[in-house]
């Protein structure tokens, strides 16, 4: 076989716990050299891809056209039509993940306080969504929204509206439609950390005077915080990628980035400006991944 | 459980949250309950709720309709493939992570997930573009290549998490009773890792199913899957036969769910890591 059957031990530094591990080294089942193909695997087919496509807007925007002065980032940083779908792209990101802190604390605090035995059937009513396809929900939601749908002929039956509204192709379902993709991630971050908090401090803050809300607001929510942040970031990344749910529920009336990439690449075929609205989403998730980088590590800080 | 009291002494402000609760549960299950009920509609338009009865004709339709047959046999083709490429790529990586003692191992592991935060329309652009260059075009492998960057990760995350949780003193013990590394690897380590496998590779299936940014890029005759019949078809029409893919592939979901709870337990893979 190709694994070297050297010596099991192999020199460390630190300590281990456990008794095994006194004076002696731990046990590496595979040689680190394995991890090699996963690594060239994305460096091939993940790192160079995104690198060759930033150099191509690049390239194409200030060499192929050298003194035009419309090289691609300049278009979309000036034209006023381009910087407002990135102005509706980080609205609608930023809009979304905060109807879905809104929206799924109080699920979050239900889930880790109250759900008790239920706590397993909540969890599973939150993960089973997500496993059905993008294009169910949409559908569903369409069904509701439609000139005839359950939406109009309710409000139609109790006397709220004579004449049915067209919700459709419009940005209320878009909006509800992201909410509903998204919310079960901000969920299951915010319990997540909600789980941790040491219940005590609560009943030390309401022993010793202060109000429900005052309580919630400066010891339960503070200690929270690092939950909502792990989970506005998840839900701000998707969101500012997601194209599927804008096309099938809110029609043309929001324009974001990646529907715009999605439209250059199906009908004007424009790549080059394809690449440079691409590569601004990428710098976008990749200041998100660097967030994320940084709160997991104060977490891991004060955890140890 | 002793506590809460302190927050909700009030029976109302309890009573709100439950119905709040209850309210939002049906707000997330209902446009899902929806589809699965029009995909047993009798009429030919989309109605809830359904007029005339229910039928099974949208399945049949599901069936005779050849895009959306041939669609589904490259999905679950791609969806298999991606996972065992994966796992052939990802087991060994988080294996020999794990138990790494450099400091570069937190990194490469950052570096092996990252896909996962990537806007998958942009690497799917981006993709298309590369392989096109390097000769692979739009065909199978390179919609293959395509899912395996994004079911990589998944399998990382679930293997790596599973053997962190697994003492070295098993390996170790085998290893001073003489087994060999290959025979250690075998008998102890591939055993224990399974469930982390097994689990990785479906939920990278699950995952690799609805992938519609990626496999949107790589569209072809021979190389559609499902979700972009699907999104094609309701650009042009708005009938249930879309609500019976649906069901279908919502089928496929569950099944796999089911499998998973019995194998490896929900929680420790719903909660973000």
């Amino acid at each position: 076989m190709t694994t070297p059957t050297g010596t099991a031990e192999q020199p460390t530094t630190s300590p281990r716990s456990g008794l095994w591990s006194r004076g002696a080294g731990h046990y590496q089942s595979v040689g680190e050299w394995w991890i090699l193909p996963a690594a060239i695997f994305l460096v091939v087919f993940f790192v160079v891809p995104l690198v060759e496509n930033a150099e191509k807007s690049i390239a194409l925007s200030q060499l192929l056209r050298p003194g035009t002065g419309d090289g691609y980032y300049l278009k979309l940083f000036t034209d006023p039509y381009y910087l407002w779908v990135i102005g509706q792209t980080v609205i609608l990101s930023v809009g979304v993940t905060a109807i879905c802190v809104v929206v799924g604390y109080p699920i979050a605090l239900y889930l880790v306080r109250h759900a008790g035995r239920w706590s397993g059937l909540v969890i599973f009513l939150l993960i089973a969504p997500l496993l059905t396809s993008i294009i169910m929900r949409t559908f569903g939601w369409r069904v509701l929204f439609a000139r005839r749908g359950l939406f109009n002929e309710t409000l139609m039956d109790i006397g709220w509206i004579e004449r049915p509204i067209a919700f459709l192709n419009g940005p209320v379902p878009a909006v509800i439609g992201l909410v509903h993709v998204l919310v079960p991630f901000m969920i299951l971050s915010i319990a997540s950390v909600l789980r941790n908090i040491d219940i005590g401090l609560e009943e030390s803050a309401r022993l010793l005077g202060a109000g429900r809300i005052r309580t919630f607001m400066s010891v339960t929510l503070p200690l929270s915080l690092d939950g909502i942040g792990t989970g506005a970031i998840l839900v701000f990344l998707l969101a500012n990628g997601s194209f599927v749910t804008l096309l099938l529920l809110g029609g043309g009336s929001i324009q974001t980035l990646p529907l715009l990439i999605y439209q250059q690449f199906n009908t004007t075929r424009d790549f080059g400006f394809a690449s440079a609205m691409s590569n601004v989403l990428l710098v976008v998730a990749l200041a998100c991944l660097y967030l994320q980088l940084r709160l997991i590590r104060r977490r891991g800080v004060k955890g140890g | 459980m002793e506590g809460w009291s302190y927050y909700w002494e009030n029976r109302g402000s309890r009573l709100l949250l439950t119905a709040y609760v209850v309210a939002f549960f049906i707000f997330l299950i209902a446009p899902i309950l929806i589809v699965v009920v029009v995909s047993f509609s009798a009429t030919s338009y989309v109605a809830f709720p359904p007029r005339e009865g229910l039928s099974l004709q949208w399945f049949q339709r599901f069936w005779e309709y050849k895009p959306f047959l041939n669609s589904l046999i490259v999905s679950i083709q791609i969806a298999l493939l991606s996972a065992a490429l994966g796992a052939l790529l990802g087991v060994p990586a988080a294996l020999a992570l794990v138990r790494s003692r450099r400091r570069l191992a937190n990194t490469v592991m950052t570096f092996l997930l990252s896909p996962l935060s990537m806007p998958l329309i942009v690497l799917g652009f981006a993709l298309l573009f590369f392989l096109s260059r390097i000769g692979f075009g739009v065909s199978f492998l390179s919609l293959l290549i395509a899912h395996t960057v994004v079911s990589l990760p998944y399998i990382v995350r679930t293997v790596a998490g599973v053997y962190r949780g697994i003492s070295p003193e098993f390996e170790e013990t085998a290893a001073i009773l003489g087994a060999n590394r290959w025979q250690v690897f075998v008998n102890v380590t591939l055993p224990m890792i399974k469930p982390g496998i097994f689990a990785g590779a479906l939920f990278a299936m699950l995952i690799s199913l609805d992938n519609l940014p990626i496999s949107y890029f790589f569209g072809s005759a021979e190389t559609n899957t499902l979700p972009v019949v699907m999104l094609s078809y309701l650009e042009h029409q708005f009938d249930p036969s879309v609500a019976a893919a649906s069901t279908i592939q919502l089928l496929v979901a569950i099944v796999g769910l089911v499998i998973l709870e019995r194998t490896y337990g929900l929680q420790r893979i719903g909660m973000p890591t």
